[in-house]
């Protein structure tokens, strides 16, 4: 758009100093063409007064003699007048040929000069006065004739240019107001487009965040370049991100819903389920049942042990319980369940293999978090690990304040198989799990319990191999804001 | 009210500063310098208004030098210059050899400074010439010829011929002559000569030679019998009553035109290296030669009508 409108600018530019050469061009012709105009005029008008300087010269020398003659002084005068006048037209710009007819003409002078200067100062008999007054008189008539035919050459000339130089002036008229009328339309035309540019993308804009609004999330922007595009883009990406949001807010309210519907079916269940598990242990107790019965109802009863456990499970899940938090050290917490749960955890549960623990705590301040739940958090992720690693290997637990003060990190690693990258993303979700006879619980409700403190869990494969929980846990000290 | 109270008091706290301002005797009145103007004379040596067109750029470059506004005015003929000095108000004159030791003698006029020729002279000469195919070569073939004077104001024009005839015998030329004239101009006299107008011309050497420059007939078809001795160039003149300090102005001007390049601009317009200075002395050859002819300068009556 940028460049739409440099390019718009420049051409708005280019073509309104081409108007404008083209005016200033075309009122320098007209001006040139009134120039030659008026040197013509001064040309008529001086090559006329030539004429009657000539003719006042030709009337003294016809009265020299006379009763009415002019003093010399004035008849010097009017010659030395003449004079100047032709040597004035020798000051302006001829062509060849009005040189050669102007030198004729300044020839013709001069001899006529010489033959008023005869006449003037010659003291000879009557005769001979006579006859130098003629001559004199002959070729003051001669240059007069001369004069004539340059005048109605020039006045002929004059004509034509000055119809040259009207229709000229006529022409540049019609252009300038051309263009005085094309300077404004070209002018609107133009403002017009740039600011159709402007505003038709800022209308569609305008036209799909109404229909976004409007609940239309299928709705995407579309036929905008430039800048307008990239901002279309970005509106699709919005409009794409919002729609994906509310399915996610849908599925978590029907999530929501039928975790009531599952909680209450649960507790319903559990009861009954209570009192059968009794029942079979009476039974199995019984003297009268078989070994093999017994087997039977031991096993009924601990496949219902274990649907208690997972309906326990869920019942969390479905409604945890808020934190009660008080005074808690990190460090202390996890030596605890390292040394104590663990490892009855890890006897029971994975049989004999050789499992290192590797424990790197940093200096912890006490924060404010529910003992409860953060054991069973770092239990979870324990056995997690543990069950990653059935041949043995490294469970590193390391915690440090990060560097703000702010927040306390956990990590806890296994040298285990890592977790597949398609995977990766899902552990955090209820009911998923890699293990046999895993309820799919653990991690969501660890995650659960770590965001009601207001923190995340996070996880990452190692380089090396094997998986990285990393929790970033506030620190929160008594009496402050929560 | 305070206002005008503070106004008074400053008023009369002033008073003896405008006291000691204003002047006690009213001042002599300005007088302007009465402008400066010189009206000079010009012989029709020439043609009268290429005379004119020579002698203009020298007089406004001493206007500008002198301050003094100078003033040509071209007179029809020589000998006018004596009477323009008494009817025309005329200060002074570029005078030809013979007008100035007359004009000396009658009007009493000073000579300042005269031209030096391109050919380094400052001196000319009159020649009485001829057609080379007139067949005339001695005074005898010029019985019953037309001849052609300048004016009876001039040594060539004039003094030349008088001599020429008085030597040869022939006191009365008029009746020797079947017609004699005078053109007003020595350039008149020899384009007359030339052009067959007339048969025997008397001229000075120095317009006969810038002729022949322009016109190489002069030279091939005119030839010369006679010619008189050397007499001092036209030389400006300026009457005696002529302010001191103005006359060494335009002397000093004149004299040094030739060391300032636009004077010397206007020298070569002039057809002149310098001006030199010029005395009465110089004349003696033009008043030895005048007596020679039997001329008186102090009761010569000049008349060319």
């Amino acid at each position: 758009m940028k460049r739409k409108i440099a390019i718009g600018l420049a051409v708005y530019s280019v073509v309104f100093l081409l108007a404008g050469m083209y005016v200033i061009l075309t009122i320098r012709n007209a001006t040139t063409s009134l120039d030659r105009l008026i040197t013509l005029h001064q040309v008529e008008i001086l090559r006329e007064h030539y004429l009657l300087q000539i003719k006042k010269v030709q009337s003294d020398l016809m009265l020299k003699g006379t009763a009415y003659s002019r003093s010399f002084d004035s008849v010097v005068m009017h010659v030395m007048s003449m004079g100047r006048l032709i040597d004035t037209c020798f000051e302006c710009h001829h062509s060849p040929r009005g040189m050669e007819r102007l030198n004729g003409l300044k020839q013709q002078t001069d001899k006529y000069k010489d033959a008023l200067s005869r006449v003037l100062t010659v003291r000879a008999d009557t005769a001979r006065l006579a006859r130098e007054k003629d001559t004199a008189f002959r070729v003051g008539e001669d240059l007069i004739e001369q004069v004539g035919d340059m005048i109605a050459f020039t006045t002929s000339r004059l004509e034509v240019n000055t119809q040259h130089a009207m229709s000229e002036i006529e022409r540049t008229k019609y252009i300038l107001y051309l263009l005085v009328a094309a300077g404004p339309l070209l002018s609107a035309l133009l403002g017009y487009i740039f600011i159709s540019g402007l505003t038709r993308p800022v209308k569609v804009l305008v036209e799909s965040a109404r229909k976004l609004k409007s609940g239309d999330l299928d709705h995407r922007v579309a036929g905008l370049k430039d800048e307008f595009g990239e901002v279309a883009a970005s509106f699709n990406e919005m409009a794409g991100s919002l729609k994906e949001q509310m399915q996610k807010m849908q599925r978590t309210e029907q999530m929501v819903v039928v975790g009531e519907l599952a909680a209450g079916l649960a507790h319903e269940i559990k009861n009954p389920m209570a009192g059968i598990k009794v029942a079979m242990s009476v039974l199995s107790e019984e003297a009268y049942i078989s070994p093999e019965d017994k087997a039977v109802l031991q096993k009924v009863v601990a496949e219902i042990a274990q649907l208690e456990g997972l309906m326990r499970s869920f019942l969390n899940f479905a409604k945890p319980q808020k934190p009660r938090l008080e005074p808690v050290n990190v460090n202390q917490m996890l030596n605890t369940t390292l040394t104590f749960h663990l490892k009855h955890q890890a006897v029971g549960a994975g049989g004999p293999r050789k499992i290192e623990i590797v424990k790197e705590f940093g200096e912890l301040p006490v924060t404010l978090a529910d003992p409860t739940q953060l054991q069973r958090v770092f239990l979870n992720l324990f056995l997690n690990a543990l069950h990653a690693m059935p041949r043995g290997g490294e469970l590193d637990v390391r915690t440090c304040l990060e560097e703000d003060g702010k927040s306390i990190r956990i990590e806890v690693s296994d040298t285990g198989s890592g977790i597949r990258e398609d995977l990766i993303n899902k552990v955090f979700q209820p009911f998923f799990t890699t293990k046999p006879k895993g309820t799919g619980l653990g991690l969501a409700i660890s995650r659960q319990m770590i965001e009601q403190h207001d923190g995340t869990i996070t996880v990452a494969n190692r380089p090396g191999g094997g998986a990285l929980f990393t929790i970033l846990l506030p620190v929160k000290v008594e009496g402050a804001a929560a | 009210m305070r206002k005008r109270s503070i106004a008074c008091v400053f008023f009369v706290l002033c008073l003896p500063l405008f006291a000691a301002c204003s002047p006690k005797e009213p001042p002599p009145p300005t007088k302007k310098p009465p402008v400066e103007k010189l009206l000079i004379g010009l012989i029709p040596e020439q043609n009268l208004f290429r005379q004119m067109e020579r002698y203009e750029p020298l007089g406004e470059y001493l206007s500008r030098k002198t301050g003094t506004k100078i003033t040509f005015k071209v007179l029809p003929r020589y000998g006018n210059i004596i009477d323009s000095f008494n009817s025309s108000g005329m200060d002074g004159a570029f005078f030809g050899s013979f007008t100035y030791a007359l004009a000396h003698v009658k009007v009493g006029v000073e000579v300042l400074a005269r031209p030096v020729a391109l050919d380094n002279t400052s001196t000319y000469y009159g020649m009485i010439f001829v057609r080379k195919d007139s067949g005339i070569r001695t005074v005898r073939d010029m019985k019953g010829k037309r001849f052609a004077f300048v004016d009876r104001a001039t040594t060539a024009g004039y003094l030349l011929p008088r001599d020429y005839f008085f030597h040869h015998g022939i006191s009365d030329y008029n009746r020797y002559l079947k017609e004699v004239y005078f053109t007003g101009t020595h350039e008149d006299a020899i384009e007359d000569v030339l052009n067959k107008k007339a048969d025997i011309g008397a001229a000075k050497n120095t317009v006969f030679q810038r002729l022949a420059g322009e016109d190489p007939r002069i030279l091939k078809e005119l030839v010369v019998l006679a010619r008189s001795p050397d007499v001092p160039e036209n030389a400006l003149a300026l009457r005696k009553d002529i302010d001191v300090s103005v006359r060494s102005r335009l002397k000093e001007s004149l004299l040094t035109m030739h060391l300032d390049p636009e004077g010397k601009q206007v020298l070569e317009r002039f057809g002149a290296l310098k001006f030199i200075e010029t005395t009465n002395k110089d004349y003696d050859v033009v008043r030895e030669y005048a007596e020679h002819v039997h001329l008186d300068l102090a009761t010569y009556e000049y008349v060319n009508n």
